[in-house]
């Protein structure tokens, strides 16, 4: 019996932000969090490096590494490259293989995932060339009313009135929102209205897909609770509480998959 | 193994513009055509030497062409026009005269705008929205004798039937010769690809025909010796893909490379520009009406409507290629405003799935700025499909 431990990272860099999850039988050891910067293997690495420092590993204590993320392509660091798509089904699942239904909101794009019992992908739905429903789109929108990026969501849910928004494009939004603005209406209530029409665009996604339960909200977007309960009232449904970052769903379905790929390999029994 | 007449196609097509400009010189005219329904037998048999205009993948003529056409015209259609606009694709250049046909309304419209704008002798042949009802074969027709009259008008001379039977003999060689290289693309051990045949499909769309067929039976001539008996099974390796949705011309080579990069192998397609123009057509009678009406009878395009779900004939024989073919999955393309099949996509997408078929649509264009997004979409569906088979695979044992 082998008395080595095991241990196995994935790597997800986004256009916002890079991140790593190192598992250890099953577990999450440890995990790093970055911003992505201009060169997608320094993000990688740093996130992956900050993943090993609070865990008191070296890089030659992972037995694989699989890469996800638009930064998937340029990854040296890692043994694979697996798309983000098959990484947040298996990372929804290994948390939750109760979870049917994925919708994911990264830095530049929006999915709806639906996946079967063992975390495979059955079908899926991106955002077509557009920001809205990103991370992006609302760091504009955040810009716009001064506020941090973190808290558009709870200024959202403060709101007594929903202001309906009728673009979701980035730049019709803007000024959309600085019309509505100057006509005196309430941040809060415009920013009600951005994250209901967000998640009213997204629902065409599922208009593809389907939608089965459990659901699961994962990606950066996920944090912010006034976008979950905007997609909870369009969609119908009850999200699934996540029991760790949801921004670090890709990564970890990627760990998760380095931890398939290894054992498949011969490299651990 | 390389196919050695692939070469010659090749080296062929690279001298073609200049010899077609010497055949003109010598007085022989170009017809330049475009649409699903353009019996291109007439327009052999009348003498004049047909050319296939399906040109994309320049995002630049997409938006020369925006400026006659309307920015919500396709992205194939706005190509087209930009072409004309500036007249230097090599066999454009060539055409005398242009025909056009009316399946698609925005092929239509394009005919319209290439002939006010750029002056150009346009014929445009009439299709039916209902192709199944006598009324709308009878209008088809009357259609084909009208392009026929319009043709011979230019020619010079009538239409002889006894060449027009020559012609349809021709043709028909060509398709069956294409049916049997296409079979071998997509069989086990395949020592031709796809990608290889899709281009020498588009290679008979500007060589002379006699020729083409020539080297038609030459390719397979070379296949048959290097693979016996072409046996389509799946592969535990591959991920079989099938393309089906909006044309994709000579130009356009973004989407196929995308799919050939992550690792899925095209082993069908249903498009316009592939193979399906040239299945199940049958010419009962030497004649105008008889050959309009037996391109009416082949599997309709997506712009004429779905009169009925369940017994469509396009849905029918997309089935059909997927079992011949052995796909796993069904690549759904949709050009930016091409509303034919951008329409019929979820049903599509619904009634393969019955059949647990699954589908990815993808919506693209000519600009390059869409390709890692396609990239990942592409990517993760070539995973999806072979995670699928693997699983299946271990149940199996």
């Amino acid at each position: 019996m082998s008395l080595k431990r095991n241990f196995f990272a994935g790597v997800d860099v986004g256009s916002l932000a890079a991140k790593a999850v190192i598992l250890e039988d099953g577990k999450v050891f440890a995990t790093g969090l970055v911003p992505s910067g201009f060169d997608s293997v320094e993000s990688g690495l740093n996130a992956l490096n900050l993943a090993l420092e609070t865990a008191g590993l070296k890089k030659e204590d992972l037995t694989y590494i699989v890469g996800t993320g638009y930064g998937r392509v340029s990854a040296p660091y890692a043994n694979k490259a697996v798309t983000e798509i098959t990484c947040h089904a298996k990372g929804a699942n290994f948390l939750h293989p109760t979870v049917r239904t994925i919708i994911d909101m990264g830095g530049q794009d929006c999915k709806a995932i639906r996946i079967d019992e063992d975390g495979a992908v059955v079908d899926f739905a991106m955002n077509d060339k557009c920001a809205a429903g990103t991370g992006r789109f609302l760091e504009v929108m955040a810009g716009v009313f001064k506020v941090k990026l973190e808290d558009l969501g709870a200024l959202s849910l403060s709101a007594t009135e929903l202001v309906p928004m009728s673009s979701t494009c980035t730049v019709f939004a803007e000024s959309e929102t600085i019309s509505l603005v100057a006509r005196g209406e309430k941040p809060a209530n415009i920013l009600n209205g951005i994250h209901h029409a967000i998640a009213n665009r997204i629902s065409g996604l599922f208009a593809r897909v389907g939608i089965t339960s459990d659901v699961f909200f994962s990606g950066g977007v996920a944090k912010n609770n006034g976008m979950k309960t905007a997609i909870e009232e369009a969609l119908k449904v009850t999200i699934v509480k996540p029991e760790i970052d949801p921004q670090l769903i890709g990564a970890l379905g990627a760990a998760v998959l380095a931890r398939n790929f290894s054992k498949k390999e011969g490299l651990w029994s | 193994m390389p196919i050695k007449t692939l070469e010659v196609i090749r080296k062929r097509l690279e001298d073609r513009p200049a010899e077609l400009n010497k055949l003109r010189e010598n007085g022989q005219k170009v017809v330049g055509w475009t649409g699903y329904n353009v019996p291109e037998e007439i327009i052999h048999a009348l003498g004049f030497i047909p050319i296939r205009i399906a040109i994309g993948g320049d995002d630049r003529l997409v938006e020369v062409g925006g400026r006659y056409a309307s920015s919500k015209n396709c992205v194939f259609i706005r190509e087209i026009v930009g072409a004309f606009s500036e007249n230097e694709d090599p066999y454009i250049q060539q055409t005398d005269i242009l025909a056009f046909d009316a399946t698609c309304l925005q092929n239509f419209r394009a005919a319209e705008v290439i002939e006010y704008y750029f002056k150009k002798d346009v014929i445009v042949l009439g299709v039916p929205r209902n192709f199944y009802w006598e009324e709308g074969k009878e209008y088809f027709g009357k259609e084909a004798d009208e392009f026929t009259r319009l043709l011979e008008e230019r020619a010079g001379v009538s239409l002889d039937l006894t060449k027009l039977g020559e012609s349809v003999a021709l043709y028909n060689d060509i398709r069956k010769t294409l049916k049997s290289i296409y079979s071998f693309q997509a069989a086990k051990d395949n020592v031709i690809s796809w990608v290889e045949v899709f281009d020498l499909i588009q290679a008979g769309d500007l060589l002379d025909k006699k020729e083409y067929l020539a080297l038609l039976h030459q390719t397979l001539a070379e296949l048959q010796a290097l693979q016996h008996n072409p046996v389509i099974e799946v592969d535990g390796n591959d991920a079989r893909i099938f393309i089906s949705g909006s044309l994709i011309p000579r130009g356009d080579r973004k989407l196929i490379n995308i799919i050939t990069s992550v690792g899925g192998r095209i082993v069908g397609d249903d498009i316009w520009t592939g193979i399906l123009p040239h299945l199940d057509l049958d010419i009962k009678e030497i004649s105008p009406a008889g050959v309009a009406l037996a391109y009416l009878n082949r599997t309709p395009h997506a712009a004429l409507p779905y009169l009925d779900l369940e017994s469509d004939r396009r849905l029918k024989k997309l089935h059909e290629l997927l079992a011949e073919f052995k796909a796993q999955g069904v690549i759904y393309h949709t050009l930016r405003y091409c509303d034919p099949f951008t329409f019929k996509a979820k049903e599509t997408k619904d009634v393969l799935a019955k059949s647990a078929i699954p589908v990815l649509e993808i919506h693209t264009e000519y600009a390059g700025s869409d390709y890692e997004a396609l990239r990942t979409r592409l990517e993760a569906f070539v995973e999806m499909i072979k995670i699928k088979a693997e699983s299946a695979a271990e149940v199996t044992v």
